[in-house]
């Protein structure tokens, strides 16, 4: 199966043949699970976010014609099913995702790097708390899954300008929470 | 448009690396000849570059497991119910309203509520009420109204050429409330019975959890059941998340638990595959210990044996080790 493109593992998959769904997950679970676990600030939110992409992802194979990537698609899931997620107003207000889940394993590095890095994770996250789901979905699919703007539209269901804008507000928002900002006016923000 | 405006505009695309030729050696330019477009760049890279610093989070174990089987299930092509396992919650409720209905033909108007006292999804009965995972209903006995809005899904039909019947079967959602004092064995029976569904969503189990910790302890009043539970929680989620969420609300139950507790969060320490839940289980153990609750002698050994221990996580090490120290022998 390793041999096999996506759209070939696809085409199987759409034939009925169930025993490519392995190879897939294993090539795209890390970052489906990635993306719904930073935009969702839930392990077990993503966990099962996970599990219903690619269990869509079977579900729904026959509507996979190839035009957009595999990965896109699979995004374009995830999104919707964080985006559903987020909109029940009991999910909305879940406090924040424990931190110690990634702790490494001993003799990978010394405490005190841990500790930053630690400390550094809570501060982007907090950061990426700070932004609307929109600008998170945007921000997180472009800077950690490296899909350009007219793939982003493709998943959030808007125009490459919408993108554009959410990740230059994004941007801003995330600059002023995680760099130190010297005090007093900026001129050229006033000229925009 | 200022070029000002056009150049920041074009920075997060700058920093994507996704512009082409002109734009960017023009950006580029201006960004070297304005102070304070070059300070914007300098920040904004600063923050992508802190962006990437984020260590990628490992898929946990059990979730290819999950998947996998869940195809089994679909395909076996011999089990006709929506794709995903039912969330044992939204289970209990299609059985409770399926109970309901049979329960009206039963009780008829005698046993209804005055009308408009009470919401469609309330369960009201004298009798009680059993939940169950399906029922068969002749259609003569449903009431002739459906209360309330109930969802009805996945509809097969099936014909019973013996007796000429057909067979309609679906499942059915409709929301049930249980209302109850913190300290009804009933109501401790339905929470592990959530707590123990597997295959229901992790936040049902999480929320249950949660609220066991802020609402059941305050009674006073131990259950059996809820610590079992838990422990079961502790011991068998494939959701790291959840078990740690155990573990604070097996903290939190009254002294009369504490054996049950003991026992599981020594088992989480010595078991448990995910360095967190360990970690918690040893300050849990401790403070347990801080309270004067009586100790298990496995307890002491187990924390005796992880600060030893090399090839445990460092901080699970520590952690014992300091437990041990604060623990007055």
């Amino acid at each position: 199966m390793k041999h096999l493109s996506d759209q070939e593992l696809m085409k199987l998959l759409q034939d009925g043949d169930l025993t490519p769904a392995g190879e897939i997950f294993d090539r795209y679970s890390a970052r489906i699970y990635n993306f719904s676990y930073r935009f969702l600030k839930s392990s077990e939110a993503a966990e099962d976010a996970t599990q219903e992409v690619f269990v869509k992802m079977i579900r729904y194979a026959k509507q996979f014609h190839g035009e957009a990537k595999l990965s896109t698609w699979l995004f374009s899931i995830a999104a919707n099913h964080c985006r559903d997620w987020l909109r029940k107003a009991d999910n909305r207000n879940k406090e924040s995702e424990e931190t110690l889940l990634t702790l490494p394993a001993p003799g990978e590095s010394s405490p005190e790097r841990d500790m930053e890095r630690k400390e550094n994770e809570v501060r982007v996250q907090k950061a990426l708390e700070l932004l609307t789901p929109e600008q998170r979905e945007a921000i997180l699919l472009s800077r950690y899954q490296g899909l350009s703007y007219a793939e982003i539209a493709q998943i959030a269901g808007c125009s490459e300008g919408a993108v554009k804008t959410r990740v230059f507000r994004a941007m801003e928002t995330l600059k002023k929470a995680l760099t130190r900002q010297p005090a007093g006016g900026n001129e050229c923000l006033n000229v925009m | 448009m200022s070029e000002c405006h056009v150049t920041r505009e074009r920075m997060p695309q700058l920093l994507l690396e996704s512009i082409e030729g002109g734009e960017r050696e023009s950006s580029h330019l201006h960004i070297e000849r304005c102070s304070e477009c070059g300070r914007e760049w300098s920040d904004l890279r600063e923050t992508w570059a802190t962006l990437g610093e984020v260590p990628e989070v490992p898929v946990p174990a059990g979730v290819r497991g999950r998947f996998l089987e869940a195809i089994g299930q679909r395909a076996s092509g011999n089990v006709v119910v929506p794709f995903r396992a039912r969330p044992a919650a939204r289970w209990i409720a299609q059985a409770a309203a399926v109970a309901l209905l049979v329960g009206s033909f039963f009780a008829g108007r005698a046993l209804a509520p005055p009308s408009g006292e009470l919401s469609p999804g309330q369960i009201v009965a004298l009798e009680p009420v059993r939940l169950s995972g399906s029922q068969l209903i002749p259609a003569s006995r449903l009431a002739s109204e459906i209360d309330g809005t109930p969802r009805i899904e996945n509809v097969r039909f099936a014909p019973d050429p013996s007796s000429g019947d057909i067979r309609l079967a679906f499942d059915l959602t409709s929301e049930v409330t249980v209302t109850g004092r913190p300290g009804d064995e009933s109501l401790a029976n339905l929470l592990a019975y959530v707590l123990e569904r597997r295959e229901s969503p992790s936040h049902s189990r999480s929320a249950t959890i949660q609220w066991i910790r802020d609402n059941w302890s305050a009674g006073g009043k131990a259950s059996p059941e809820l610590a079992r539970a838990l422990a079961s929680v502790l011991k068998n989620d494939t959701h790291e998340g959840v078990r740690l969420k155990a573990i604070d609300a097996l903290k939190s139950l009254p002294p009369e638990a504490s054996a049950a507790t003991q026992t599981a969060l020594i088992d989480a320490l010595r078991n448990d595959p995910n360095p967190a839940v360990r970690l918690k289980a040893v300050e849990a153990l401790a403070n347990i210990a801080n309270a004067g609750t009586p100790l298990d002698p496995a307890m002491l050994d187990t924390l005796r044996q992880k600060a030893a221990q090399d090839d445990e996580n460092l901080y699970v090490r520590v952690r014992a080790a300091e437990a041990l120290e604060r623990i007055d022998l």
